[in-house]
């Protein structure tokens, strides 16, 4: 195509304009507020259905740019070259000059407008235009026309991940029925888009908008894929104005979107764009990309998608008139954290008691609550370094490694039903002297990706029992140890990732070697030799393994594949393993990920506290991976061991660990607390008395009280299956069920222990909320538990005094 | 001439019928409504009709019923293939059940029979999940684990999730087994069904957890009360969400054991005797009796999980005694019962396996698997009564025409529930998954 007449013509209007803008700008009048500013600083229409999204921006005296869009009087002038609405929007009319006139209280700003090519403008082009209507309309999403067998016999790629095939079903299928070049009114794509004729998806695109204009001339141009004439420059990134603003609550702002071709020409796409807000209660986002804030202060990712492209705007929402008192500092992670804090105007919780630190702690390492004896001497002794040294011994005890092995053996999958209780007992073993050990995790989690030989032998092998293809096994891994979500490019690309189909077929040709060899005895032994690349699952060329965003492995003298991505994944430049393991601990002791879903890690989804996250990352990596010394420091720090219980000011934050996050306790935890508390072991089906919930590997033993409070069935490596969620059997069930009034009432429980004994009722009230609670009564809870001894006798009101503590709220959680 | 109220609860079930809109078309313009409009206006209506079934009584007999041996005979076919029941009458001219159906075959004209389910999933577990939750299973049949629906949500769950609680009772309760497939997958155990264990025909019948253990005393219970109350008050002052949400949750528990509506939904035991008889003292009939009680307390899908009819060997004696007639007695008087209290029409009733069996009776005597052909039955909640819709071959062995497939089915029973049918619940993974997998409303049906 010959570009100069468009050139010169820009040329030739910028020159004129000149003398408009100058104008314009010495026109101005200062006042207190700072100057307007308007972007872009032209406008440029070249086609009949372009438009373009200005922002109106003007400095406050703290010297913040505000989005004034909406509060400004825009005019075009001369009128009948383009239009501008209320959000500022601008759109062609016909070809000429103009003058965008923004008025703000009394300042003014004028900005050049150049409507040009109305009448021969550059053919559309299916993949850059045709597509995100599709997209924007929702035609090619999962529950319409996007999914796998189509909706109706029309069937589409999700998200216009496949541009090829998309034209075929538009322009080929179905008889050619869906395109009339000839006559574009009655092609089927425009009349049921626009619902002239029944559409199960109704007006998906109003008559007579540009979008339907667009899809009529791309009709009447030939409805070409591309154009001979033509070679289509490539997008290469999509660009977002602001890239972070700060909002006060209730405030708005418009985000601009603009595509960036190989030559460099801008596009605005705002209009065709989708938008996605990583934390709507803070800011969310409509389709047209208007932010508004809530009241709430914190930080929100805006999402922005087009055509595969992906970036982000960063929202920060902080409460200004807040005062910031800095708590004292423990280690760096206070530092950090205390700066996020203080930069958003939120103010940490006190210190928690001694009780609360005791049983929180106990419950977070080693899934086990103190006992009265523990929490007796823990709360009696005076020594400053207590906490310091429960941490360690903490760490020390059996139940740390029995407690791990549990919450491991949820995400590596075992599941004794696929992988044979032999299976699940190989990897319990190894899992629990991992721990036991404290193995620095990069060398075990490397044996685990490159584990052979017997899958019954202690070891991690039969992990490769259920991923038992290469795809499989490179997804999980993946999601595992990489906290990257590849999943999604299985079927396409990644929606708001850069991860396609190849990256997906590329980490798999990983596992091409891997094959179970039936043994003598039954047994099966995995074995790793040699491998393959894997085809592109549309093109079906094969695609060059490789780990993700690296370049092509190298296979020289390798037999088993995957010590390559080992060595990539353990290595000190590795993007994502230390963060990845950084978050799921932090996850787990502050109960939420630095970055949640804890295992999707990616631009578009970043980290509450970045410097936070990577400041854990690089701890991890100089401790060589030393998970006991990672968690040391993270209770160590003054802010796990801040108060659950709110300030004003920081009440509704739920992402910057401004308090302490209460958690349910996990079914096992909860039912070995239920026991300890009532002093009576459970006898779980099949085996030895004594043994405790956490130990128990047998994810399938029948259990009415871990059906009801969500064991996870281990169906997936993603934490999310344990759900945290209450229902009404559960507090059914801790209220009324049989199986807790005999614990209770036990003959040799603990409550009939106490009401036995010649104590007085205090001492009893005191004993049974050091049991459940770790802690001792108010004087209000005990005056109100001492009724009980009042009214009943002595056994009865033991008995339901426990039962009282083991319902309440302050027992079913870790606060 | 023509009243249009779309999207009010009054409407006819069927919305506006094509026929209709052409008419007004022919009119012309009737008040700036024009034919395009209209189309998408009933476009429209076919996802926000109102809803006509406030609840769902789901019948699943376990294991797969036969097909030709009760709603579809075949006394043409070879002795082999037609077995040994005879085909009979029903007060519908024209419709015949087999002679194992006497009581519905008299009350033909409140339900309608669909004989051309089908789809290809022929084992139990498998099938099982398929029909509740729409989405092929991602197991081998025969793995059992409970619920096996790990990832996608039951119907039920969905009904709980779109339509919540009314009233004190659980909006999903399942009945007398928990269902492999009935579980709230990626949904969450809120969404999970109320699960009754217990066996309603028996004469010490209760609910699990909903009355406190005997033994207490009323004073105990009080003393109880008191405390949770009086420490409840105390801990009020540093709750946080979560913890708020188990408040929630120990709220609708106490609505629960508190409610009197849902101590008397539970109760069977007050029903009249002459109503427990005529739905059969079996466990089938008593479950469908309470399955009603249930639902007059508010319950939104109640699923009944009635288990024996894998009948591979020597099959016609047992669903001669105990399956078919038990079966036969609880759906016809469920259907009148619902009737005769004037709620038929508001609780749609739905009797299935997870599939057919075998058109040829096997060495054994018996009827294996047969996903290909089966029957479904429906009654009341907007459905038109009376009808026979599709049919299969003369041997019973496949459908005539495309079969009528689960995720018809389960599109159809949202519709009618007023659920719509395409709307998206994200998975962790952030992936959008429907409620329906696909499928049409079945044609004739509403």
């Amino acid at each position: 195509m010959n570009r100069y007449p468009r050139l010169c013509l820009l040329k030739l209007c910028l020159l004129k304009l000149c003398a408009l803008i100058a104008l314009a700008v010495c026109g101005n009048f200062v006042s207190q507020a700072g100057e307007l500013e308007v972007s872009p600083s032209t406008v440029l229409l070249e086609r009949p259905e372009a438009s373009q999204q200005i922002i109106i921006w003007q400095a406050d005296s703290a010297q913040r740019r505000n989005d004034r869009t909406r509060e400004a009087t825009i005019r075009v002038e001369p009128a009948g070259i383009a239009t501008v609405d209320e959000r500022g929007l601008v759109r062609p009319l016909a070809n000429g000059l103009a003058t965008l006139l923004v008025t703000v209280g009394d300042q003014q700003k004028s900005i050049p407008i150049v409507v040009a090519r109305m009448n021969n403008p550059e053919k559309i082009s299916f993949q850059h235009e045709i597509i995100p209507i599709l997209t924007k309309a929702r035609c090619n999403s999962g529950g319409c026309h996007g999914k796998a067998e189509g909706q109706n016999g029309f069937k589409l790629s999700i998200f216009g991940f496949d541009a090829q095939a998309d034209y075929d079903a538009i322009v080929s299928e179905s008889r050619g029925r869906r395109v009339a070049v000839t006559n574009p009114t009655n092609s089927l794509l425009i009349q049921k888009a626009t619902a002239k004729i029944p559409h199960g998806g109704a007006e998906a695109i109003l008559p007579d908008s540009d979008r339907e204009r667009r899809l009529f001339r791309w009709i009447a141009e030939g409805a070409q894929f591309h154009f001979q004439d033509a070679a289509v420059p490539e997008i290469v990134r999509i660009e977002v104005e602001p890239q972070e603003q700060v909002l006060l609550a209730g405030e708005t702002q418009q985000l601009r979107v603009s595509t960036v071709d190989t030559l460099g020409r801008r596009q605005c796409v705002t209009s065709d764009s989708e938008f996605e807000s990583n934390a709507a209660s803070i800011a969310d986002v409509d389709a047209r990309g208007l932010i508004q804030a809530s009241s709430v202060p914190g930080e929100a990712a805006i999402l922005v998608r087009h055509l595969g492209h992906v970036t982000t705007c960063r929202i920060t929402q902080p409460r200004l008139e807040q005062t910031f008192e800095r708590p004292i500092e423990y280690n760096f992670i206070d530092t950090l954290a205390w700066e996020k804090l203080q930069r958003l105007g939120i103010q940490p919780s006190t210190l928690c008691d001694d009780a609360t630190f005791l049983r929180r702690a106990s419950l977070d390492v080693i899934g086990t609550l103190p006992t009265v004896d523990q929490a007796r001497s823990f709360l009696n002794d005076p020594a400053p370094d207590k906490r310091q040294r429960l941490i360690d011994e903490l760490l020390d005890r059996d139940e740390y490694a029995d407690y791990w092995t549990m919450k491991w053996l949820d995400i590596l999958r075992a599941d004794q039903l696929t992988i044979s209780p032999q299976g699940a007992v190989a990897m319990q073993r190894w899992l629990q002297s991992c721990f036991a050990e404290n193995r620095p995790y990069d060398e075990w989690s490397t044996e685990l990706l490159t584990v052979q030989g017997n899958t019954s032998a202690e070891g991690p092998g039969s992990f490769y029992k259920i991923l038992n293809k290469p795809d499989e096994a490179a997804r999980a891994v993946s999601q595992l140890l990489l906290g990257v979500r590849i999943e999604c490019a299985q079927c396409h690309h990644h929606p708001s990732e850069r991860w396609t189909q190849s990256d997906y077929v590329a980490l798999a040709g990983f596992f091409t070697g891997l094959s179970l060899k039936q043994l003598p005895n039954g047994e099966q032994a995995l074995i790793a030799l040699g491998g393959k690349d894997l085809p592109h699952p549309r093109s079906g060329e094969l695609v060059p393994t490789r780990v993700l965003g690296g370049s092509p492995a190298d296979f020289n003298k390798i037999t088993d594949r995957r010590q390559v991505l080992a060595a990539w994944l353990t290595q000190n430049e590795n993007p994502y393993f230390a963060k990845a393991i950084a978050n799921r601990l932090w996850a787990h002791y502050f109960g939420r990920g630095l970055i949640e879903p804890i295992d999707d890690i990616r631009e578009t989804n970043p980290a509450t506290n970045p410097a936070l996250l990577d400041a854990l990352a690089d701890h991890l990596r100089e401790i060589d991976f030393d998970l006991k010394a990672f968690t040391r420091t993270l209770l160590n720090s003054r802010l796990y061991q801040t108060s659950s219980q709110t300030l004003p000011s920081n009440a509704d934050d739920q992402q910057n660990f401004s308090h302490y996050l209460q958690k349910p306790l996990p079914a096992e935890v909860l039912l070995d607390a239920i026991n300890q508390s009532s002093g009576v072991a459970e006898e779980f089906n099949g085996w030895p008395v004594g043994y405790r919930a956490i130990q128990v590997w047998d994810n399938h033993m029948p259990s009415y009280f871990f059906r009801i409070f969500g064991r996870p069935v281990r169906a997936t490596v993603c934490e999310c299956e344990r759900s945290g969620e209450p229902s009404i059997a559960q507090a059914l069930h801790l209220l009324n069920a049989p199986e807790l009034f005999e614990k209770i009432s036990h003959r040799h429980g603990r409550a009939r222990r106490l009401s036995n004994s010649n104590q007085s009722p205090v001492e009893l009230i005191d004993e049974l909320y050091l049991s459940t609670l770790s802690r001792m009564p108010s004087s209000a809870e005990r005056d109100l538990m001492l009724q009980a001894f009042t009214d009943l006798d002595r056994r009865a009101a033991t008995e339901d005094v426990l039962w009282t503590l083991m319902n309440s709220k302050e027992f079913l959680f870790n606060h | 001439m023509l009243k249009l109220s779309l999207g009010t609860p009054t409407q006819n079930c069927r919305g506006l019928s094509r026929r209709h809109a052409l008419r007004l078309g022919t009119c012309g313009l009737i008040g700036g409504m024009t034919l395009p409009r209209l189309l998408e206006l009933q476009a429209k209506a076919a996802i926000s009709t109102g809803p006509k079934a406030k609840s769902c009584i789901f019948l699943f007999l376990e294991g797969g019923p036969p097909h030709q041996d009760m709603w579809d005979p075949k006394p043409e076919a070879p002795a082999e293939i037609r077995g040994p029941f005879q085909a009979i009458r029903t007060n519908v001219p024209g419709t015949f059940v087999t002679d194992q159906l006497p009581l519905c075959a008299k009350i033909a004209d409140k339900y309608t029979i669909l004989r051309n389910h089908g789809h290809n999933d022929n084992g139990h577990s498998t099938g099982y999940h398929y029909v509740m939750t729409g989405r092929r299973a991602s197991f081998a049949d025969g793995d059992n684990p409970i619920p096996n629906n790990e990832f996608y949500p039951s119907f039920g769950s969905a009904v709980s999730r779109s339509l919540g609680a009314q009233g004190s009772l659980p909006p999903y309760i399942n009945l007398p087994h928990p269902m492999q497939g009935g579980g709230a997958g990626f949904y969450g155990a809120q969404h999970a069904p109320f699960v009754i264990e217990a066996d309603p025909s028996q004469p010490d019948f209760d609910v699990k957890d909903l009355q406190p253990p005997a033994e207490l005393s009323t004073s105990r219970l009080g003393v109880r009360r008191r405390l949770l109350a009086g420490l409840d008050a105390l801990e009020l002052q540093h709750q946080q969400p979560t913890g708020q949400a188990m408040s929630t949750y120990y709220e609708k528990a106490f609505q629960l054991i508190a409610s009197e509506d849902a101590r008397h939904a539970f109760n069977i035991h007050a029903e009249p005797n002459s109503v427990r008889d005529a739905y059969g003292r079996t466990q089938f009939g008593q479950c469908a009796l309470l399955a009603r009680r249930l639902v007059e307390g508010g319950c939104r899908f109640v699923g009944v999980d009635a288990p024996g009819w894998d009948v591979h060997f020597n099959c016609f004696p047992s669903l001669k005694t105990d399956l078919i007639p038990y079966a036969d007695q609880a759906f016809s008087a469920l259907v009148t019962d619902l009737e005769q209290r004037g709620l038929l029409d508001e609780t749609l009733v739905v009797m299935m396996g997870e599939m057919g069996r075998t058109p040829r009776i096997n060495a054994q005597a018996g009827r294996d698997h047969w996903s290909m052909a089966q029957t479904i039955v429906f009654a009341g909640g907007g459905t038109i009564p009376g009808q026979v819709i599709g049919a299969t071959d003369k041997h019973a062995s496949a459908t005539i025409g495309a079969p009528v497939g689960v995720n018809d089915l389960l599109r159809t029973i949202s519709v009618l529930m007023g659920i719509d049918p395409d709307r998206t619940y994200l998975s962790p993974l952030g992936r959008p998954v429907p409620i329906v997998d696909g499928g049409q409303v079945i044609k004739g049906l509403i």
